[in-house]
Protein backbone atom coordinates (compact mmCIF):
# COMPACT_ATOMS: atom_id res chain seq x y z
CA UNK A 1 0.00 0.00 0.00
CA UNK A 2 1.38 3.32 -1.00
CA UNK A 3 0.88 6.30 1.97
CA UNK A 4 -1.58 8.89 0.41
CA UNK A 5 -0.62 12.24 1.26
CA UNK A 6 -3.04 14.37 -0.19
CA UNK A 7 -6.60 14.07 -1.55
CA UNK A 8 -8.04 16.38 -4.12
CA UNK A 9 -11.41 16.68 -5.95
CA UNK A 10 -9.76 14.70 -9.12
CA UNK A 11 -7.07 12.62 -7.73
CA UNK A 12 -5.45 11.21 -5.43
CA UNK A 13 -1.51 11.94 -4.33
CA UNK A 14 0.44 8.62 -2.84
CA UNK A 15 3.89 8.65 -1.71
CA UNK A 16 6.45 6.18 -3.86
CA UNK A 17 10.11 5.47 -4.64
CA UNK A 18 11.04 5.37 -7.78
CA UNK A 19 14.63 4.19 -8.98
CA UNK A 20 15.43 4.51 -4.92
CA UNK A 21 14.32 7.86 -5.09
CA UNK A 22 11.31 9.73 -3.23
CA UNK A 23 8.50 10.27 -5.34
CA UNK A 24 5.45 11.24 -5.52
CA UNK A 25 2.22 9.81 -7.72
CA UNK A 26 -0.81 11.62 -8.77
CA UNK A 27 -3.42 8.86 -9.80
CA UNK A 28 -6.89 10.56 -11.24
CA UNK A 29 -9.25 8.25 -10.36
CA UNK A 30 -12.51 7.39 -12.13
CA UNK A 31 -15.26 9.53 -11.52
CA UNK A 32 -18.53 6.95 -10.98
CA UNK A 33 -21.17 9.84 -11.75
CA UNK A 34 -20.09 10.34 -15.40
CA UNK A 35 -20.51 8.02 -18.05
CA UNK A 36 -17.80 5.88 -19.09
CA UNK A 37 -16.83 7.37 -22.45
CA UNK A 38 -16.39 11.21 -21.24
CA UNK A 39 -14.56 9.73 -17.54
CA UNK A 40 -12.06 8.31 -19.35
CA UNK A 41 -11.55 10.72 -21.87
CA UNK A 42 -11.22 13.76 -19.38
CA UNK A 43 -8.77 11.27 -17.25
CA UNK A 44 -6.30 10.59 -19.81
CA UNK A 45 -6.71 14.56 -21.77
CA UNK A 46 -5.69 16.25 -18.33
CA UNK A 47 -3.06 13.89 -17.42
CA UNK A 48 -1.35 14.35 -20.55
CA UNK A 49 -1.75 18.03 -20.11
CA UNK A 50 -0.39 18.07 -16.69
CA UNK A 51 2.75 16.06 -17.43
CA UNK A 52 3.30 18.29 -20.56
CA UNK A 53 2.99 21.63 -18.81
CA UNK A 54 5.18 20.03 -15.52
CA UNK A 55 7.92 19.39 -18.48
CA UNK A 56 7.34 22.67 -19.95
CA UNK A 57 7.62 24.74 -16.60
CA UNK A 58 10.84 23.32 -15.74
CA UNK A 59 12.65 23.22 -19.26
CA UNK A 60 11.00 27.42 -19.06
CA UNK A 61 13.24 27.47 -15.79
CA UNK A 62 10.31 27.07 -12.87
CA UNK A 63 11.35 25.37 -9.79
CA UNK A 64 8.46 22.47 -9.93
CA UNK A 65 8.71 18.85 -9.43
CA UNK A 66 10.66 16.61 -11.71
CA UNK A 67 8.80 14.49 -14.15
CA UNK A 68 10.02 11.10 -13.57
CA UNK A 69 6.86 8.66 -15.85
CA UNK A 70 3.79 9.06 -17.21
CA UNK A 71 0.90 6.12 -17.32
CA UNK A 72 -2.68 6.20 -18.98
CA UNK A 73 -3.69 8.46 -15.51
CA UNK A 74 -0.81 8.52 -13.74
CA UNK A 75 2.25 11.02 -13.19
CA UNK A 76 4.96 9.84 -11.65
CA UNK A 77 7.30 12.84 -10.10
CA UNK A 78 9.97 13.97 -7.61
CA UNK A 79 8.89 14.82 -4.01
CA UNK A 80 9.08 18.25 -2.61
CA UNK A 81 9.36 17.86 1.39
CA UNK A 82 8.71 21.45 2.39
CA UNK A 83 5.92 23.54 3.36
CA UNK A 84 2.96 25.03 2.04
CA UNK A 85 2.99 28.90 1.34
CA UNK A 86 -0.55 29.20 2.65
CA UNK A 87 0.56 27.85 5.86
CA UNK A 88 3.31 30.19 6.12
CA UNK A 89 1.58 33.17 5.32
CA UNK A 90 -0.92 31.81 8.50
CA UNK A 91 1.76 30.67 10.76
CA UNK A 92 4.15 34.11 10.00
CA UNK A 93 7.81 33.89 8.44
CA UNK A 94 10.68 36.65 8.43
CA UNK A 95 9.62 39.18 5.96
CA UNK A 96 13.34 38.67 4.21
CA UNK A 97 13.07 35.18 3.44
CA UNK A 98 9.17 36.43 2.47
CA UNK A 99 9.76 39.19 0.01
CA UNK A 100 12.06 36.96 -1.54
CA UNK A 101 9.73 33.67 -1.96
CA UNK A 102 7.35 36.52 -3.02
CA UNK A 103 9.62 37.88 -5.70
CA UNK A 104 10.25 34.25 -7.27
CA UNK A 105 7.56 33.18 -7.93
CA UNK A 106 6.48 36.35 -9.21
CA UNK A 107 9.37 35.64 -11.52
CA UNK A 108 8.11 31.80 -12.25
CA UNK A 109 4.77 32.92 -13.70
CA UNK A 110 7.03 35.39 -16.04
CA UNK A 111 8.36 32.14 -17.25
CA UNK A 112 5.49 30.29 -17.61
CA UNK A 113 3.91 33.21 -19.19
CA UNK A 114 6.94 33.79 -21.51
CA UNK A 115 6.52 30.43 -22.53
CA UNK A 116 3.49 30.79 -23.49
CA UNK A 117 1.49 28.55 -20.71
CA UNK A 118 -0.43 29.42 -17.24
CA UNK A 119 -0.68 27.63 -14.31
CA UNK A 120 -4.63 27.68 -13.93
CA UNK A 121 -4.54 27.09 -9.83
CA UNK A 122 -1.70 29.79 -9.05
CA UNK A 123 -2.19 30.52 -5.82
CA UNK A 124 -0.32 30.03 -2.09
CA UNK A 125 -1.68 26.84 -1.47
CA UNK A 126 -0.31 25.53 -4.84
CA UNK A 127 3.71 26.79 -3.53
CA UNK A 128 5.61 24.99 -1.92
CA UNK A 129 8.98 26.11 0.25
CA UNK A 130 11.41 24.00 1.09
CA UNK A 131 14.55 25.90 2.91
CA UNK A 132 14.11 29.28 1.00
CA UNK A 133 13.57 27.95 -2.23
CA UNK A 134 9.59 27.38 -3.77
CA UNK A 135 8.39 25.52 -5.65
CA UNK A 136 5.38 25.34 -8.08
CA UNK A 137 3.20 22.24 -7.66
CA UNK A 138 0.04 20.91 -9.13
CA UNK A 139 -0.33 21.92 -12.89
CA UNK A 140 -3.70 20.30 -13.02
CA UNK A 141 -5.40 22.84 -14.18
CA UNK A 142 -2.72 24.15 -16.59
CA UNK A 143 -3.45 25.44 -19.93
CA UNK A 144 -0.51 25.65 -23.27
CA UNK A 145 -1.53 29.22 -24.70
CA UNK A 146 -0.73 32.64 -25.57
CA UNK A 147 -3.94 33.96 -24.51
CA UNK A 148 -3.43 37.13 -22.07
CA UNK A 149 -6.69 36.48 -20.63
CA UNK A 150 -5.30 33.13 -19.10
CA UNK A 151 -2.46 34.59 -18.13
CA UNK A 152 -3.60 37.53 -16.23
CA UNK A 153 -5.87 35.24 -14.36
CA UNK A 154 -3.19 33.70 -12.64
CA UNK A 155 -2.14 36.93 -11.69
CA UNK A 156 -5.33 37.90 -10.12
CA UNK A 157 -6.14 34.69 -8.20
CA UNK A 158 -2.60 35.56 -6.47
CA UNK A 159 -3.63 39.00 -6.27
CA UNK A 160 -7.01 37.45 -3.83
CA UNK A 161 -4.96 35.11 -2.01
CA UNK A 162 -2.47 37.30 -0.73
CA UNK A 163 -1.95 40.90 1.56
CA UNK A 164 -1.60 43.90 -0.85
CA UNK A 165 2.19 44.42 -0.12
CA UNK A 166 3.23 40.69 -0.66
CA UNK A 167 1.11 41.37 -4.27
CA UNK A 168 3.62 44.24 -5.55
CA UNK A 169 7.10 42.08 -4.18
CA UNK A 170 5.04 39.34 -6.23
CA UNK A 171 4.71 41.59 -9.44
CA UNK A 172 8.33 43.04 -9.34
CA UNK A 173 9.64 39.46 -10.02
CA UNK A 174 7.18 39.00 -12.74
CA UNK A 175 8.34 42.37 -14.25
CA UNK A 176 11.52 40.96 -14.63
CA UNK A 177 11.16 37.47 -15.77
CA UNK A 178 8.58 38.59 -18.26
CA UNK A 179 8.98 41.36 -21.30
CA UNK A 180 5.08 41.58 -22.27
CA UNK A 181 4.23 42.01 -18.78
CA UNK A 182 2.61 45.19 -18.73
CA UNK A 183 -0.14 43.57 -21.15
CA UNK A 184 -0.90 41.23 -18.92
CA UNK A 185 -0.77 43.50 -16.05
CA UNK A 186 -3.96 45.60 -17.95
CA UNK A 187 -5.85 42.46 -18.61
CA UNK A 188 -5.57 42.31 -14.92
CA UNK A 189 -7.23 45.89 -14.12
CA UNK A 190 -10.32 45.12 -17.16
CA UNK A 191 -10.80 41.82 -14.96
CA UNK A 192 -11.28 43.34 -12.17
CA UNK A 193 -13.76 45.91 -13.19
CA UNK A 194 -16.03 43.52 -14.72
CA UNK A 195 -18.58 43.74 -12.61
CA UNK A 196 -20.39 40.34 -12.00
CA UNK A 197 -17.69 39.11 -10.03
CA UNK A 198 -16.96 42.18 -7.59
CA UNK A 199 -18.81 40.41 -4.83
CA UNK A 200 -17.01 37.18 -5.31
CA UNK A 201 -14.31 38.27 -2.77
CA UNK A 202 -14.19 35.69 0.01
CA UNK A 203 -10.55 34.54 0.29
CA UNK A 204 -10.27 30.85 0.33
CA UNK A 205 -8.38 27.96 1.10
CA UNK B 1 -50.75 33.07 12.13
CA UNK B 2 -50.02 31.98 8.72
CA UNK B 3 -47.88 34.10 5.99
CA UNK B 4 -48.61 34.79 2.13
CA UNK B 5 -46.18 34.54 -0.43
CA UNK B 6 -46.06 35.57 -4.17
CA UNK B 7 -43.91 33.90 -6.46
CA UNK B 8 -43.69 35.52 -10.48
CA UNK B 9 -40.65 35.93 -11.33
CA UNK B 10 -41.13 33.57 -14.91
CA UNK B 11 -43.19 31.64 -16.15
CA UNK B 12 -44.93 30.57 -12.49
CA UNK B 13 -47.08 32.61 -10.45
CA UNK B 14 -47.55 30.85 -7.74
CA UNK B 15 -49.29 31.60 -4.11
CA UNK B 16 -48.33 29.50 -1.02
CA UNK B 17 -49.62 29.33 2.44
CA UNK B 18 -47.01 28.76 5.38
CA UNK B 19 -47.82 28.86 8.94
CA UNK B 20 -44.63 27.60 11.23
CA UNK B 21 -43.08 26.22 8.28
CA UNK B 22 -45.62 24.02 7.79
CA UNK B 23 -47.19 24.72 4.08
CA UNK B 24 -50.85 25.26 4.34
CA UNK B 25 -51.33 25.88 -0.05
CA UNK B 26 -49.02 26.25 -2.95
CA UNK B 27 -51.34 27.32 -5.94
CA UNK B 28 -49.25 27.69 -9.15
CA UNK B 29 -50.43 29.42 -12.44
CA UNK B 30 -47.88 28.05 -15.47
CA UNK B 31 -47.49 30.23 -18.35
CA UNK B 32 -47.55 27.92 -21.23
CA UNK B 33 -44.08 28.50 -22.76
CA UNK B 34 -44.47 26.31 -26.22
CA UNK B 35 -41.63 26.36 -28.80
CA UNK B 36 -41.19 30.39 -28.16
CA UNK B 37 -39.86 30.84 -24.62
CA UNK B 38 -41.21 33.13 -22.32
CA UNK B 39 -42.79 36.56 -24.17
CA UNK B 40 -42.01 38.58 -20.34
CA UNK B 41 -45.31 40.82 -21.18
CA UNK B 42 -47.64 38.35 -22.04
CA UNK B 43 -46.33 36.02 -19.08
CA UNK B 44 -47.31 39.29 -16.91
CA UNK B 45 -50.39 39.41 -17.97
CA UNK B 46 -51.29 36.46 -17.89
CA UNK B 47 -50.07 36.39 -14.24
CA UNK B 48 -52.04 39.64 -13.35
CA UNK B 49 -55.23 37.91 -14.72
CA UNK B 50 -54.68 34.69 -12.72
CA UNK B 51 -54.04 36.10 -9.75
CA UNK B 52 -57.42 36.43 -8.20
CA UNK B 53 -58.01 32.94 -8.66
CA UNK B 54 -54.99 31.80 -7.95
CA UNK B 55 -54.85 33.87 -4.35
CA UNK B 56 -58.80 32.69 -3.70
CA UNK B 57 -57.95 29.04 -4.27
CA UNK B 58 -54.58 28.53 -1.94
CA UNK B 59 -56.59 30.70 0.98
CA UNK B 60 -59.64 28.45 0.35
CA UNK B 61 -57.36 25.15 0.53
CA UNK B 62 -55.72 26.71 3.66
CA UNK B 63 -59.03 26.84 5.25
CA UNK B 64 -58.25 30.86 6.07
CA UNK B 65 -59.58 33.96 4.88
CA UNK B 66 -57.38 36.97 3.76
CA UNK B 67 -57.98 38.17 7.41
CA UNK B 68 -56.19 35.56 9.07
CA UNK B 69 -53.11 36.29 6.73
CA UNK B 70 -50.26 38.14 9.12
CA UNK B 71 -47.68 38.81 6.82
CA UNK B 72 -46.99 38.97 2.87
CA UNK B 73 -43.57 38.31 1.11
CA UNK B 74 -42.91 38.77 -2.62
CA UNK B 75 -39.83 38.14 -4.95
CA UNK B 76 -38.24 40.95 -5.35
CA UNK B 77 -35.76 39.33 -7.71
CA UNK B 78 -33.67 37.94 -9.70
CA UNK B 79 -36.31 37.38 -13.12
CA UNK B 80 -38.39 38.94 -15.66
CA UNK B 81 -39.08 42.66 -14.89
CA UNK B 82 -42.77 42.48 -16.04
CA UNK B 83 -43.31 39.50 -14.36
CA UNK B 84 -41.70 40.21 -11.32
CA UNK B 85 -43.78 43.83 -10.81
CA UNK B 86 -47.19 41.86 -10.78
CA UNK B 87 -46.03 40.13 -7.70
CA UNK B 88 -44.81 42.96 -6.13
CA UNK B 89 -47.95 45.63 -7.16
CA UNK B 90 -50.24 42.87 -5.40
CA UNK B 91 -48.29 42.43 -2.36
CA UNK B 92 -48.39 45.68 -1.73
CA UNK B 93 -52.11 45.93 -2.79
CA UNK B 94 -52.77 43.67 -0.15
CA UNK B 95 -50.51 44.56 2.23
CA UNK B 96 -51.53 47.94 2.47
CA UNK B 97 -55.66 47.38 2.31
CA UNK B 98 -55.36 44.53 4.70
CA UNK B 99 -52.70 46.59 7.14
CA UNK B 100 -50.15 43.22 6.78
CA UNK B 101 -46.36 43.57 7.08
CA UNK B 102 -44.69 43.01 3.68
CA UNK B 103 -40.90 41.47 2.96
CA UNK B 104 -38.88 41.43 -0.26
CA UNK B 105 -37.46 37.90 -0.55
CA UNK B 106 -34.49 36.92 -3.25
CA UNK B 107 -36.13 34.03 -5.67
CA UNK B 108 -32.25 32.21 -5.04
CA UNK B 109 -32.75 32.13 -1.03
CA UNK B 110 -36.26 31.35 -1.39
CA UNK B 111 -35.20 28.09 -3.32
CA UNK B 112 -32.17 27.68 -1.32
CA UNK B 113 -34.40 27.67 2.26
CA UNK B 114 -37.60 25.51 1.24
CA UNK B 115 -34.81 22.51 0.03
CA UNK B 116 -33.00 23.00 3.16
CA UNK B 117 -36.18 23.32 5.67
CA UNK B 118 -37.22 20.10 3.53
CA UNK B 119 -34.24 18.03 3.88
CA UNK B 120 -33.42 19.36 7.29
CA UNK B 121 -30.25 20.65 6.24
CA UNK B 122 -28.37 23.23 8.80
CA UNK B 123 -24.95 24.37 6.94
CA UNK B 124 -25.36 22.64 3.36
CA UNK B 125 -23.50 23.09 0.08
CA UNK B 126 -26.04 23.99 -2.35
CA UNK B 127 -26.36 23.49 -6.22
CA UNK B 128 -28.83 26.02 -7.38
CA UNK B 129 -29.71 25.00 -10.80
CA UNK B 130 -32.55 27.14 -12.69
CA UNK B 131 -33.63 28.70 -16.26
CA UNK B 132 -31.08 31.81 -15.40
CA UNK B 133 -28.85 30.44 -12.72
CA UNK B 134 -26.35 28.09 -12.37
CA UNK B 135 -24.59 28.85 -9.23
CA UNK B 136 -22.47 27.26 -6.02
CA UNK B 137 -23.46 28.41 -2.71
CA UNK B 138 -22.97 28.64 0.93
CA UNK B 139 -23.34 30.53 3.91
CA UNK B 140 -20.49 32.74 4.86
CA UNK B 141 -20.33 34.83 7.77
CA UNK B 142 -18.34 37.78 6.48
CA UNK B 143 -19.29 40.87 6.22
CA UNK B 144 -22.33 39.36 7.20
CA UNK B 145 -24.33 36.31 6.96
CA UNK B 146 -25.25 35.62 3.07
CA UNK B 147 -24.88 32.74 1.00
CA UNK B 148 -21.61 33.07 -0.82
CA UNK B 149 -20.95 32.12 -4.31
CA UNK B 150 -18.49 29.72 -5.31
CA UNK B 151 -19.02 29.01 -8.41
CA UNK B 152 -21.19 29.77 -11.11
CA UNK B 153 -21.93 29.88 -14.88
CA UNK B 154 -19.69 32.44 -16.92
CA UNK B 155 -22.43 32.99 -19.03
CA UNK B 156 -26.31 31.23 -19.54
CA UNK B 157 -27.79 29.17 -16.81
CA UNK B 158 -28.23 25.61 -17.63
CA UNK B 159 -31.86 25.47 -17.34
CA UNK B 160 -31.69 28.04 -20.26
CA UNK B 161 -29.06 26.04 -22.36
CA UNK B 162 -31.55 23.04 -22.30
CA UNK B 163 -34.45 24.97 -23.29
CA UNK B 164 -32.87 26.67 -26.09
CA UNK B 165 -31.47 23.73 -27.42
CA UNK B 166 -35.40 22.10 -26.95
CA UNK B 167 -36.44 25.00 -29.12
CA UNK B 168 -33.75 24.62 -31.84
CA UNK B 169 -34.15 21.27 -32.26
CA UNK B 170 -37.82 21.84 -33.14
CA UNK B 171 -39.37 20.57 -30.05
CA UNK B 172 -42.92 21.09 -29.45
CA UNK B 173 -43.02 21.80 -25.84
CA UNK B 174 -39.54 23.09 -25.14
CA UNK B 175 -38.61 22.10 -22.22
CA UNK B 176 -35.78 20.76 -20.20
CA UNK B 177 -37.40 17.42 -19.20
CA UNK B 178 -38.43 16.85 -23.00
CA UNK B 179 -34.35 17.19 -23.52
CA UNK B 180 -34.18 14.06 -20.70
CA UNK B 181 -37.11 12.32 -22.80
CA UNK B 182 -35.42 12.70 -25.95
CA UNK B 183 -32.34 11.32 -24.63
CA UNK B 184 -33.45 7.82 -23.49
CA UNK B 185 -31.52 5.21 -25.11
CA UNK B 186 -28.87 7.36 -26.82
CA UNK B 187 -25.03 6.97 -26.45
CA UNK B 188 -22.17 9.26 -25.72
CA UNK B 189 -20.72 11.57 -28.71
CA UNK B 190 -17.68 13.69 -27.65
CA UNK B 191 -18.64 17.55 -26.25
CA UNK B 192 -17.16 20.37 -25.20
CA UNK B 193 -16.51 20.56 -21.50
CA UNK B 194 -15.30 23.87 -19.66
CA UNK B 195 -14.94 23.90 -16.25
CA UNK B 196 -12.47 26.42 -14.76
CA UNK B 197 -12.09 25.44 -10.77
CA UNK B 198 -15.49 25.84 -9.49
CA UNK B 199 -17.08 27.92 -12.35
CA UNK B 200 -18.59 26.68 -16.01
CA UNK B 201 -19.83 28.05 -18.91
CA UNK B 202 -22.88 26.62 -21.53
CA UNK B 203 -22.98 28.52 -24.37
CA UNK B 204 -20.37 26.56 -26.54
CA UNK B 205 -21.34 23.19 -25.25
CA UNK B 206 -24.86 24.59 -26.60
CA UNK B 207 -24.18 26.14 -29.51
CA UNK B 208 -22.52 22.71 -30.82
CA UNK B 209 -24.96 20.13 -29.72
CA UNK B 210 -27.05 22.47 -32.16
CA UNK B 211 -24.51 22.40 -35.07
CA UNK B 212 -24.22 18.57 -34.36
CA UNK B 213 -28.15 17.91 -34.46
CA UNK B 214 -27.26 18.10 -38.70
CA UNK B 215 -24.92 15.31 -38.73
CA UNK B 216 -26.08 13.05 -35.85
CA UNK B 217 -29.12 11.52 -34.45
CA UNK B 218 -31.17 13.48 -31.78
CA UNK B 219 -31.08 10.91 -29.44
CA UNK B 220 -27.34 10.77 -29.08
CA UNK B 221 -26.82 14.22 -29.35
CA UNK B 222 -29.58 14.98 -26.49
CA UNK B 223 -27.97 12.26 -24.44
CA UNK B 224 -24.37 14.05 -24.77
CA UNK B 225 -25.46 17.26 -23.57
CA UNK B 226 -27.66 16.02 -20.97
CA UNK B 227 -24.36 13.92 -19.33
CA UNK B 228 -21.49 16.57 -20.25
CA UNK B 229 -23.42 19.53 -19.41
CA UNK B 230 -24.61 17.40 -15.44
CA UNK B 231 -20.84 16.24 -15.18
CA UNK B 232 -19.54 19.87 -15.76
CA UNK B 233 -22.26 21.04 -12.92
CA UNK B 234 -20.94 17.36 -10.84
CA UNK B 235 -17.31 18.45 -10.99
CA UNK B 236 -17.34 21.95 -9.72
CA UNK B 237 -19.50 20.67 -7.24
CA UNK B 238 -16.97 18.28 -6.09
CA UNK B 239 -14.29 20.61 -5.92
CA UNK B 240 -16.16 22.52 -3.56
CA UNK B 241 -17.24 19.92 -1.35
CA UNK B 242 -13.61 19.25 -0.57
CA UNK B 243 -12.61 23.22 -0.63
CA UNK B 244 -15.55 24.09 1.93
CA UNK B 245 -15.57 20.38 3.78
CA UNK B 246 -19.26 20.76 4.16
CA UNK B 247 -21.10 17.28 5.11
CA UNK B 248 -24.18 18.21 3.35
CA UNK B 249 -25.07 18.49 -0.30
CA UNK B 250 -28.29 19.90 -1.52
CA UNK B 251 -29.46 20.53 -5.03
CA UNK B 252 -32.73 23.27 -5.91
CA UNK B 253 -34.06 25.10 -8.64
CA UNK B 254 -36.00 24.04 -11.56
CA UNK B 255 -33.32 21.60 -13.02
CA UNK B 256 -33.40 19.50 -9.88
CA UNK B 257 -36.19 17.99 -10.68
CA UNK B 258 -34.25 16.09 -13.27
CA UNK B 259 -33.67 12.39 -11.75
CA UNK B 260 -30.24 11.59 -13.74
CA UNK B 261 -28.71 15.26 -12.04
CA UNK B 262 -29.94 13.69 -8.60
CA UNK B 263 -28.46 10.07 -8.91
CA UNK B 264 -25.20 11.88 -10.07
CA UNK B 265 -24.92 14.35 -7.37
CA UNK B 266 -26.03 11.44 -4.82
CA UNK B 267 -22.97 9.75 -6.15
CA UNK B 268 -20.76 12.76 -5.85
CA UNK B 269 -21.81 13.02 -2.21
CA UNK B 270 -21.42 9.89 -1.46
CA UNK B 271 -17.66 9.42 -2.06
CA UNK B 272 -16.90 12.17 0.28
CA UNK B 273 -19.63 10.90 2.54
CA UNK B 274 -22.19 14.04 3.12
CA UNK B 275 -25.65 13.43 2.88
CA UNK B 276 -27.41 14.35 -0.07
CA UNK B 277 -31.05 15.94 -0.35
CA UNK B 278 -33.59 17.35 -2.34
CA UNK B 279 -37.02 18.95 -2.01
CA UNK B 280 -40.38 17.64 -3.98
CA UNK B 281 -40.47 18.38 -7.27
CA UNK B 282 -43.60 20.62 -6.27
CA UNK B 283 -40.94 22.90 -4.76
CA UNK B 284 -37.90 22.73 -6.92
CA UNK B 285 -40.16 24.32 -9.69
CA UNK B 286 -40.91 27.78 -9.00
CA UNK B 287 -43.06 28.16 -6.07
CA UNK B 288 -45.05 30.61 -4.03
CA UNK B 289 -44.55 28.05 -0.12
CA UNK B 290 -40.61 28.92 -0.73
CA UNK B 291 -41.43 33.08 -0.67
CA UNK B 292 -44.13 32.40 2.25
CA UNK B 293 -41.20 30.72 4.22
CA UNK B 294 -38.50 33.25 3.83
CA UNK B 295 -41.11 35.94 4.63
CA UNK B 296 -42.32 33.98 8.00
CA UNK B 297 -38.35 33.31 8.72
CA UNK B 298 -38.21 37.32 8.49
CA UNK B 299 -41.31 38.12 10.27
CA UNK B 300 -40.15 35.83 13.54
CA UNK B 301 -36.97 36.79 13.24
CA UNK B 302 -38.05 40.63 13.85
CA UNK B 303 -37.30 41.99 10.20
CA UNK B 304 -39.19 44.93 8.92
CA UNK B 305 -39.05 45.52 5.24
CA UNK B 306 -40.14 49.21 4.58
CA UNK B 307 -43.08 49.93 1.92
CA UNK B 308 -40.43 51.90 -0.07
CA UNK B 309 -38.11 49.37 -0.45
CA UNK B 310 -40.43 47.01 -1.82
CA UNK B 311 -39.45 47.14 -5.62
CA UNK B 312 -38.39 44.53 -7.65
CA UNK B 313 -34.46 44.01 -8.76
CA UNK B 314 -34.29 42.09 -12.43
CA UNK B 315 -30.63 41.29 -11.23
CA UNK B 316 -30.92 41.20 -7.63
CA UNK B 317 -27.50 39.37 -6.87
CA UNK B 318 -28.08 36.29 -3.82
CA UNK B 319 -24.81 37.73 -2.34
CA UNK B 320 -25.77 40.83 -1.39
CA UNK B 321 -29.08 39.55 0.39
CA UNK B 322 -28.34 39.49 4.55
CA UNK B 323 -29.91 36.30 5.88
CA UNK B 324 -31.59 38.56 8.91
CA UNK B 325 -32.78 34.90 10.17
CA UNK B 326 -29.83 32.71 10.40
Amino acid sequence: MMELISEGAEARIYATSLLGKDAVVKRRLPKRYRVRQLDYALRSQRTKTEARALALASLAGVKAPVLLLVDDFDIYMSRVRGTNLNRMLVHGVSEGKLKKILRDIGAYAGLMHAADMAHGDYTPANIMVSGSTAYVIDFGLAVMTSAVEEKALDLLLMKRSLPGRAFSSFMKGYRKAYSESKKTESRLNSIERRGRYQTRTLTIG
Amino acid sequence: MPVLGIESSAHTLGIGIVDNGRILANEKRMYRIGNKGILPMRAAALHTKNLHSALKRALDKAGLGIRDIEAIGYTKGPGLGPCLEVGMLAARSIALRYGMQIFHVNHAVAHIEITSHMCRACDPLVLYVSGGNSQILAIADEPYKHYHVYGETFDIGVGNMLDSFARDAGFKRAWGSEVASAAVGGSYISMPYTVKGMDFAFAGLMTNAVKMLKSHALKDVAYSLQETAFSMLCEATERALLLTGKRELIVCGGVAQSARLQEMLGLVSAGHRARFGVAPNEFNSDNGAMVALVAEKLLRAGARHRLEDCSVNQKYRVDKVALEWK
